[in-house]
């Protein structure tokens, strides 16, 4: 490692030299991706109207006109309040239910029929439910977003946990694991932490998008925005908002990959 | 057959594991015969004895090792444990399995403490008898490292140090020198005689490598094939340690590979 005693220029010298000009190269190329893409979107944008296709200028007035007036961060804060409790219900219950269904084959038989009726229903065809059990507020859209993360969930967990090896299993048993409890404890949460950790992950991703669906019934925020906008032929308010639900999931996943990290720190 | 047990078997006050008429069928898939893949498998191990168990593939030695661990039922017969009848896995038997099975998501020193933690130890003696594994297999160093950055031979220590933490009454191992390297089984086989001999462990190996059982076993249980049964047992009369090189160790492998290979 002669690197190492080397003079060091920002966080680029040393042994990691290659790896952050490989890391500054794809950064360059990914702008010049999106600055490719824009000349596009503006060069089209002439040919059409604004209501069609607004430009990016458009639209990117747009963003800072709403965020000034305040409107864009009061959405933002309203579908947090639905997409948070739906989240986290929606996460909970499915790494539950997809653990337990999945580790037990009783369970597992009683539920069969029932799960494969319910699963196919798509989250929005639930509104009715919605509006019935909860009414046009929060809880409504938070009901919508979590029967979507749910099911994600409690897929990625059921089949984490079938793919728990029974060597590693046989192995607990010899050095004393006795009962459900303590096997599903000890061995089957943390072996199938992995796959159940990549379901959390796809959900944070699915629940942004159900937010547009869970406003669609008339509860307020990004979603509503969204729709309200493209009602009044506001393409470059609808994509301002657009771009807030893209900015979210980027802040979020990253945020979650940064705790996948630290959790699955024993993985190769 | 019965009279080549007794003639090498100890007396049944001091087996510290008695295999007593073990048989084994498995129901045929759909409308496939019945296998009988074990049948009246008897034979003992004596308290502090190093037995290996050795036999052509097919013979059913991975199938024995797991109702022997309580894994796997029996259809008839029975396995004693210190006179007590061995229907479930139980920590006064310490079990390593071929593919290590370590538990990826705890360090070294978790994994040896595994077992522990379901014992009633206080926490102050579980992290003694951690160190003091660590220390018998010479991982100490490696405490706190995932099981994802050792090599083979390294995690079969972790494995073996992990099985022995309990203090288990018999060492019950099935072929755990069989996927690593030549060069690193021969030193695990002298590792292993050192931890026999400095804990006094009852040990039962099974494995298909005739030398090894040949350098290790105070006893070899030659098995036959189809059903799987005991074909001899043979005492090796060899001072430890053994050199591959010997004429009685050339004589012993001959042997029992002369065994192995005999028609019923």
């Amino acid at each position: 490692m002669a690197t190492e005693t080397g003079p060091r220029v920002g966080g680029d010298g040393g042994a990691f030299a290659s790896v952050g000009l490989g890391d500054r190269r794809r950064l360059l190329r990914g702008a010049a991706g999106i600055a490719g893409f824009l000349v596009v979107w503006h060069a089209a944008s002439l040919t059409q109207d604004p209501f069609v296709l607004p430009s990016p200028v458009a639209v990117g007035g747009a963003f800072v006109g709403e965020l000034a007036s305040g409107d864009m961060t009061t959405a933002l804060r309203q579908s947090v309040r639905h997409w948070v409790p739906g989240t986290i219900a929606g996460t909970g219950l499915g790494v539950a239910a997809g653990v337990a269904f999945g580790w037990s084959r009783l369970l597992d038989d009683l539920t069969a029929p029932l799960v494969r009726t319910l699963r196919p229903v798509p989250p929005l065809a639930l509104i009715g439910f919605a509006i019935a059990w909860f009414g046009i507020n929060d809880w409504g859209a938070a009901f919508i977003i979590a029967v979507g993360a749910f099911w994600i969930n409690f897929y990625a967990s059921y089949g984490a946990v079938e793919g728990v090896s029974d060597d590693l299993l046989d192995v607990g048993r010899t050095l004393g694991v006795r009962g459900d409890l303590d096997a599903v404890r000890s061995i089957v949460l943390p072996a199938s932490m992995p796959g159940i950790m990549t379901g959390i992950r796809t959900g944070l991703g699915r629940c942004w998008m159900l937010v547009v669906a869970s406003e669609i019934f008339g509860v307020p925020g990004v979603g509503r925005e969204i729709i309200r906008a493209s009602n009044n032929l506001r393409v470059d308010r609808a994509i301002a908002y657009i771009l807030v639900l893209s900015l979210m999931f980027l802040i979020v996943d990253v945020a979650f990959r940064a705790v996948e990290r630290r959790v699955l720190v024993w993985r190769a | 057959m019965a009279g080549v047990n007794e003639s090498a078997a100890p007396s049944p006050g001091e087996a510290s594991v008695a295999l007593d008429g073990v048989g084994k069928t498995y129901a045929g898939d759909g409308d496939g015969d019945p296998v009988r893949a074990l049948d009246d498998v008897s034979f003992s191990v004596a308290d502090g004895e190093f037995v290996c168990l050795v036999g052509p593939s097919g013979c059913g030695k991975t199938t024995l090792f797991r109702i022997v661990a309580g894994l796997t039922e029996a259809t008839d017969g029975r396995v004693l444990l210190d006179g007590t009848r061995v229907t479930e896995p139980t920590t006064d038997m310490g079990v390593v399995f071929q593919e290590y099975h370590l538990f990826p998501w705890l360090t070294v020193a978790e994994n040896v403490g595994f077992g522990l933690e379901r014992s009633d130890r206080s926490p102050a003696e579980r992290e003694a008898r951690v160190d003091e594994m660590l220390d018998l297999v010479g991982l100490t160093e490696f405490r706190d490292a995932y099981p994802k950055s050792l090599s083979g031979g390294m995690k079969q220590r972790v494995a073996i140090a992990r099985a022995l933490a309990v203090d288990p009454a018999l060492l019950l191992m099935d072929e755990p020198f069989g996927a690593v390297d030549a060069q690193t089984r021969e030193m695990l086989q002298r590792e292993l005689l050192d931890v026999w001999a400095s804990t006094g462990k009852t040990v039962l190996f099974v494995t298909h490598d005739v030398a090894e059982a040949v350098t290790l076993a105070d006893r070899i249980v030659v098995m036959a094939a189809e059903p799987g049964r005991v074909r001899e047992v043979v005492d090796v009369d060899v001072e430890r340690p053994r050199e591959r090189g010997d004429a009685a160790f050339a004589e012993y492998v001959g042997r029992v590979r002369e065994l192995i290979g005999a028609d019923p």
